[in-house]
């Protein structure tokens, strides 16, 4: 049975949308979400729609079917008058009956009310002057409600609906709370400092909990917090600010008081001046700068920073200012005074932690509320907290402190990303807010962070190196987050150190983000192709590694494109792509193809001057013509390449880098096919030592070799029992032997006998 | 498709002055149109009306006078070369020297794209306000599907909300939105054919501008 008549002419069409593990309702979001940049969709959603081609498609009708019928709503909106379902129960509002009024101020008035139809009190807030302009604008009032609506914390008050009066003026029905403001609740109570921490905390939680659905509250003060007879404080109006802003609505009329306030402010502030600046005082400085562009989350987390202070000392950060423009000139140009100096009692963690919300620069905020809250939590268990000095030289020195092995590379690599984050730090700083352009600067900080590779690098396996990452990450995301592209370019290098770390899931998130981003930007012109070159040639890795071979291949041949491009067919960099390319052919079989790209790269390698690069790709096209050969079948001849690949790295870099390991163990493999086991036994022997030390004992690589290892000496255990063919798959068809690209432990695909 | 209703047909009949069901076949589909155009071009109610009246006066005239030849260029084209003069003759009639451009006119009448433009807008519009037409008077479908699509199309409410009004699931509502929009989406294609104008025509074929404005 379903809902619709049997003679219904669309009865044929089908009854589901999508796979039905999400609801229709979550598809349609995301379907806004395309349009809309405000709507966040559940990530679990988002990956589910890049694996089920059913949901990706209802997503995709619901987009085809909004755009088709915005036309006919608006077709339909001039056809005859649109109504209301008719109200005639008296009430302005269907199906509510309102009760006394709670608080009347300059935007609307709160009522009490009960819900007809389930009897359940609540409270309904009337939005005056809040007339939508046209029926598009009132669907996206309703949208945004449902958004908000979503939110389910016992830290927030729920809203239950809205809707538009008879006259049209949007309405909000609530859950009732009845309880004290939170600055009167602590006055009153006097509260000690843990419990106001305490307290404190569980606002910051439920502010946490909305910014990570992506809803921004943009109105907290202390007349929106209100703390109830359980003593549980809870948030008023999440997410209404923005909608019920009429410059929001098309109706800039000039007001700037398009706040609600779901109780009664402070006293004195009556007039509207007074009432403006009772507003004002909790917001932000890019809030006040009306640039809608420049507020994010981290606007709440400056207003929990003047509630805080002010429950701290009493008096908010900022007084005596006699206007809007005098109170932003306060907050943007000097810094409030420190809590210790009007009330020494004031605990000095709490004093760090509340003037680091108020830091005119949202950067120098914490980064979301999950961080202030983990904070509050470290202070209330005693620990130290984080915000005590938010330098990167301190949170490196910390995280060095806290993580780290003491080992002479590390503190090499924390040196050097030390020190280029610093001058990078400076450089911005210097810069005044200008945009930076010195692509030196951040090469040599991207080489920095690249230098914890493993395989270009100093890095090991044993540091800790994820902490290190992730700590590297956010700092970067900090210092570059009005630089889009240069901060994908920062992500690349993070993605390719975590695929040397074969984390192909932290590789992937990183290098197919900083490829999206630089797409953009390379289309308007932003990024050099230079750049741009050097992300879809770590796409490519990232695909090769993937095994999508096709996907590599693509992705190489557009990096080849604009290298030769950008920086002729005789660059270092150029020829390297050339040689990866050639392996990702060679990969697919496609031996004749890869002995073209391999044999144009060495013509090519060949006019270069001798520098240690030139070297270094000399000796990476050796080993690629070793493994073509051995792809060939050709195993004696492979043997001989393998051994000059090998001859001629362990020139040029220490014994025990990476690719010497590669080398041994590709080696080891051809010596056992043509039973030179024990040449075979010493290179496995030294491939698993230096594999092992570099990537990791769970590195699939070191697992390969482990296991060549293994089966060489059960070999020479049972040496002239059997055959040598019966025991080890045919090497030449590539199964198990280690491929010769940098990402070392993709194994090209076997291509069949 | 109703082949009495496509715009060959009605042309057709159009030719034997008794055929008053041709008439106002061609009147209904048309006038709106034009009187759309005219207000597109920032004419008032009444002088929109007006233009619209001569137009097809004069359109029939020409028409039975075997002015117009389909395969020199789109009714549409035709229709618009017609009200663009008549409006460009009222203003000067009624003694303003150009045509007021105020924020209501949305056209520039001294250019084809931007007049073309403005009538396709009016066409496509007529095809849609018919297609709802015909999607409450004229279709099978469930009129519970009807109206759920109504209320959350039209007038905008929520679907969970549509969903408590009518006594149905969430999720119902989104196949009825689906389902609704898929047999309105059948509805304009099929008008779209009996208009058998798309905006790709505009350009095809000749013009009859030289000839009535000589």
């Amino acid at each position: 049975m379903n809902a619709f008549g049997a003679d219904d002419e669309t009865q044929d069409l089908p009854l589901e949308i999508g796979c039905g593990r999400f609801p229709a309702d979550a598809l349609e979001l995301a379907a806004l979400a395309r349009h809309e940049r405000e709507i966040e969709i559940d990530p679990e959603l988002e990956t589910h729609l890049v694996l089920c081609n059913r949901c990706a498609a209802a997503v995709d009708k619901f987009d085809e079917d909004n755009a088709f019928l915005g036309e006919i709503a608006e077709v339909a909106s001039k056809l005859r008058p649109v109504s209301q379902p008719d109200t005639d129960d008296g009430s302005p509002i269907r199906g509510y009956q309102l009760g006394k009024e709670l608080h009347r101020g300059g935007q609307g008035a709160v009522y009490e009310a009960e819900q007809v139809a389930t009897r359940r009190a609540c409270a309904v807030k009337m939005l005056l002057g809040g007339r939508f302009a046209s029926e598009k604008q009132h669907v996206r009032f309703e949208r945004e409600v449902e958004v908000v609506a979503h939110l389910r914390h016992p830290g927030i008050v729920t809203l239950y609906e809205s809707g538009l009066t008879r006259s049209g003026e949007p309405w909000f029905a609530m859950e009732l709370v009845e309880g004290e403001r939170f600055d009167e609740f602590v006055r009153r109570g006097a509260l000690r400092p843990r419990a106001l921490v305490e307290l404190f905390r569980q606002v910051a939680e439920a502010v946490a909990y909305a910014h990570r659905r992506g809803i921004i509250h943009r109105d907290l003060k202390p007349g929106n917090i209100l703390v109830d007879r359980d003593g549980v404080p809870r948030i008023l109006d999440f997410g209404l600010a923005r909608i019920s802003e009429p410059s929001q609505m098309g109706e800039a009329d000039g007001k700037a008081d398009g706040k609600t306030d779901g109780k009664s402010d402070a006293g004195g502030e009556a007039t509207m001046a007074g009432e403006f600046l009772g507003t004002f005082a909790y917001a932000a400085p890019e809030q006040l700068a009306g640039d809608p562009a420049g507020i994010d989350s981290r606007c709440d987390l400056y207003a929990l920073g003047v509630v805080l202070y002010e429950c701290l000392v009493g008096r908010r950060p900022f007084e005596g200012a006699k206007s809007i423009a005098e109170l932003v000139v306060q907050k943007t140009m000097s810094d409030p005074p420190r809590p210790r100096t009007i009330e020494p009692s004031v605990d000095s963690d709490l004093e760090v932690i509340s003037l680091r919300l108020l830091a005119a620069d949202p950067a120098r905020r914490y980064d979301t509320a999950d961080a202030l809250v983990e904070d509050l939590t470290r202070y209330l268990d005693g620990r130290p907290i984080l915000a005590r000095d938010d330098s990167l030289a301190y949170v490196v020195r910390k995280t060095l402190r806290r993580h780290w092995i003491p080992a002479s590379a590390a503190a090499v690599l924390a040196i050097t990303v030390f020190a280029s984050g610093i001058s990078l730090y400076f450089a911005y700083r210097n810069a005044e807010r200008e945009r930076i352009r010195s692509e030196r600067t951040l090469t040599s900080f991207q080489k920095a962070l690249g230098s914890a590779n493993p395989e270009t690098g100093g890095g090991s396996s044993a540091m800790g190196i994820n902490d290190f990452l992730g700590l590297v990450e956010q700092q970067v995301s900090m210092e570059l987050r009005d630089e889009p592209y240069q901060l994908a370019g920062v992500l690349r290098t993070l993605g390719l150190v975590h695929l040397g770390f074969d984390d192909a899931e932290l590789a992937r998130a990183a290098i197919e983000e900083a490829h999206r981003v630089q797409s953009g930007g390379f289309e308007e012109g932003k990024i050099s192709a230079e750049q741009f070159a050097e992300t879809e040639h770590a796409l490519a890795r990232l695909r090769y590694y993937l095994k999508d071979l096709r996907g590599a291949e693509e992705s190489y041949r557009a990096a080849l494109a604009l290298r030769e491009r950008a920086l002729g067919e005789t660059s270092v960099e150029t020829i390297e792509t050339l040689r990866q390319l050639a392996t990702t052919l060679r990969a697919q079989q496609r031996l004749d193809e890869a002995q073209i790209a391999l044999e144009e790269a060495v013509r090519r390698c060949e006019l270069l001057p001798e520098t240690p690069e030139s070297e270094v790709l000399r000796v990476g096209l050796l080993h690629g013509r070793a493994t073509l050969t051995l792809a060939r079948g050709e195993v004696q001849n492979a043997v001989l390449q393998y051994r000059e690949a090998l001859e001629a790295l362990v020139r040029m870099v220490p014994a025990d880098d990476w690719r010497v390991g590669r080398t041994r163990y590709n080696l080891a493999r051809v010596q056992l096919r043509v039973g030179d086991l024990d040449a075979a036994l010493v290179n496995a022997e030294e491939s698993e030592r230096v594999l092992r030390l570099k990537k990791g004992a769970d590195a699939a690589m070191t697992k390969e070799a482990a296991s060549l290892l293994e089966t060489i000496r059960t070999m020479r255990d049972r040496r002239g029992q059997r055959t040598i063919d019966e025991v080890v798959e045919d090497p030449a068809s590539g199964a198990g032997e280690a491929g010769d690209s940098e990402q070392g432990a993709a194994r090209p695909i076997n291509g069949g006998a | 498709m109703d082949l009495d209703r496509t715009t060959t047909a009605l042309l057709t009949g159009l030719f034997d002055p008794r055929n008053a069901a041709a008439w106002e076949a061609f009147d209904c589909r048309y006038r709106p149109i034009l009187v759309g155009f005219a207000r597109n071009c920032g004419l008032k109610d009444d002088a929109a009306a007006e233009i619209a009246q001569e137009t097809i006066v004069r359109f029939v005239e020409e028409y039975r006078e075997g002015k117009y030849d389909r395969s020199r260029g789109r009714l549409g084209a035709w229709l618009v070369t017609i009200a663009r003069y008549r409006i460009i003759d009222q203003q000067r009639r009624r003694g303003v020297a150009k045509v007021e451009r105020g924020e209501s006119a949305m056209v520039n009448l001294d250019d084809e794209n931007s007049v073309s433009a403005a009538y396709e807008v009016e066409r496509r519009r007529a095809v849609l306000r018919e297609a709802i037409e015909e999607l409450t008077t004229k279709s099978k479908t469930d009129p519970k599907t009807v109206r759920a699509f109504e209320m959350l199309v039209y007038h905008g409410l929520p679907p969970a909300r549509v969903a408590e009004e009518l006594g149905m699931s969430t999720h119902d509502v989104y196949l009825a939105k689906s389902r609704v929009a898929a047999k309105l989406r059948d509805i304009v294609q099929r008008l779209e054919q009996e208009y058998e104008e798309s905006p790709g025509d505009w350009e095809a074929g000749g013009r009859p501008s030289a000839r009535l404005e000589e």
